[in-house]
């Protein structure tokens, strides 16, 4: 990475709004969450500056900075010249590893309050799916818990926890609620694979999320909002256990 | 369970005329799907007569006619074909599945149906698969959220395609609750008592009565089978009328 690339982008936003570091750190949790996921291929060229940015909605400062970090983690590299541009490059480490680096861009105090917002919206959820599921609704929720209790990877472990707490906002019949989950777990990305590694919190998981099921259904509103609260509240506080590792 | 017929709770004509009514305001829905089941059935039966099996890009041709219909009913919010895994020979699943936007215009969507990137690969157990491929029927699901394509509180009514008597999916459209609700609460505000609309499992779909409303669950009748045997019935002064030609009830307070 050479120096001339990437100073002008960075002088220049030294004196971009205080927000840009924000807008950095959220392009540079998309993009790496999609090569993590393997939504981008090794290898894949990524869309041209400009057509990223206005894809992202960010100036090119912004993307030019996130591209930056990324390339410092070797997830992007970057060619010049005929046939140049940026391009997918998955390092030759561990997924673990590369969870962990996910995991580094985020301070403790964000993970705390993402569990806050992730608890508040499925605590919500739960209640008003108490209130309002019929026992044919709860029937994703079933399958969901079962397919977690036997799935033996994480990456597949972590999207069944994801896919539990949407399947929950729309038990609730709130399309407002789900969205707000659906974008929490595209925020969240694979960090959940961390924690959900170890197979006795997995079976720890899969029993609440049977809990939370067999309230929902039995019309306990608070005890089904107290218990997906503890659930997705556990699941921060091991990642800030983890975090306070790195 | 608990729900009264006869003579006794025969409906007000009225309640009958807005039970008859209200499956008026999908028409333009029904009309998609069945056009879109017709197109896919003669599309299908094209390519099996050509000895092979279809590939997605033959479902490229329902295309003019999802967009046009789109286009033309603005009740309809998305609509395409859904095949049943396995019918393709060059993908394991496939929704052939367009979207009209706030700004009127057409898209595709765009899913990720491989299981092993995505959780939301397999469509099979969803209601607007599952009832039409177990009955052989058209069906109308939800109301629910619809996290898988749209994120909107939608009703979908659907109905199989088949080919040489096998399934081969389903034929659908989307309906956002908020239309829905725009196109038949003028006939339930037309009623001189307050009125909701419910579906079989008493999940309110439009109400003109503020102690129930949509998404929440109206307790105690069965009906399932209330709409099974298609007549009024009570229930604790209640007043339920099957609609025609839709699986929703009338309820009126």
């Amino acid at each position: 990475m050479s120096r001339p690339e990437t100073d002008g982008g960075a002088r220049r936003a030294v004196f971009s709004p205080v927000d840009t570091r924000a807008r950095v750190d959220a392009v540079v949790r998309r993009i790496g969450d999609a090569i993590e996921l393997g939504l981008l291929a090794d290898g894949e060229q990524l869309p041209g500056e400009s057509e990223l940015a206005g894809q992202l909605g960010v100036s090119t400062v912004t993307l030019r900075e996130a591209l930056m970090a990324l390339r410092q983690r070797g997830l992007v590299t970057t060619r010049r010249g005929r046939g140049g541009g940026s391009f997918v490059a998955l390092p030759d480490v561990p997924a673990d590893d590369r969870l962990k680096d996910r995991l580094h861009d985020w301070s403790t105090e964000e993970l705390r309050d993402l569990g806050d917002h992730w608890a508040a919206l499925s605590g919500a959820a739960a209640r008003l799916a108490a209130e309002r599921t019929g026992p044919a609704d709860l029937e994703p929720l079933r399958r969901t818990a079962r397919e977690l209790a036997r799935a033996t990877d994480a990456a597949a472990r972590g999207r069944l926890y994801g896919r539990f707490h949407v399947e929950l906002a729309a038990a609730a019949q709130s399309a407002r609620l789900t969205r707000e989950q659906v974008a929490l777990q595209s925020e969240v990305g694979a960090l959940p694979c961390l924690v959900l590694a170890e197979d006795a919190y997995r079976e720890e998981v899969a029993d609440r999320h049977r809990r939370v099921v067999a309230a929902v259904q039995d019309g306990a509103d608070e005890t089904a909002g107290a218990l997906a609260e503890r659930c997705v509240r556990e699941s921060a506080a091991r990642l800030v256990a983890v975090r306070l590792t790195l | 369970m608990g729900v009264r017929s006869g003579l006794a709770a025969v409906a007000t004509e009225p309640e009958r005329r807005v039970a008859a009514q209200v499956g008026g305001a999908l028409g333009a829905v029904f009309e998609t799907v069945a056009a879109t089941r017709a197109e896919t059935t003669a599309l299908l039966r094209r390519v099996a007569a050509e000895g092979r099996r279809p590939v997605s890009r033959d479902l490229a041709a329902l295309r003019p006619g999802l967009h046009a219909r789109l286009a033309r009913d603005a009740i309809v919010s998305g609509a395409g074909f859904v095949a049943t895994p396995g019918l393709l020979a060059d993908a394991p699943a496939w929704l052939e599945w367009w979207q009209s936007g706030a700004d009127g215009v057409v898209r595709p969507l765009l899913l990720d149906l491989d299981p092993g990137r995505s959780a939301y690969s397999d469509y099979t157990h969803w209601d607007w698969f599952a009832l039409p491929r177990d009955t052989g029927r058209r069906a109308v699901a939800g109301p629910y959220v619809d996290y898988l394509c749209s994120a909107e509180y939608s009703l979908t009514v659907s109905e199989p395609v088949g080919v040489q008597g096998r399934f081969a999916g389903v034929a659908a459209a989307d309906v956002y609750l908020r239309h829905f609700e725009a196109a038949v609460l003028p006939l339930l505000r037309g009623l001189p008592r307050p009125a909701h609309l419910v579906n079989a499992h008493g999940r309110v779909a439009a109400s003109a009565d503020a102690a129930h409303l949509a998404g929440s669950l109206t307790r105690g009748p069965d009906f399932g089978e209330l709409l099974d045997t298609a007549r009024p019935g009570t229930h604790d002064g209640l007043r339920l009328i099957p609609c025609r030609g839709v699986p929703l009830v009338l309820v009126v307070a």
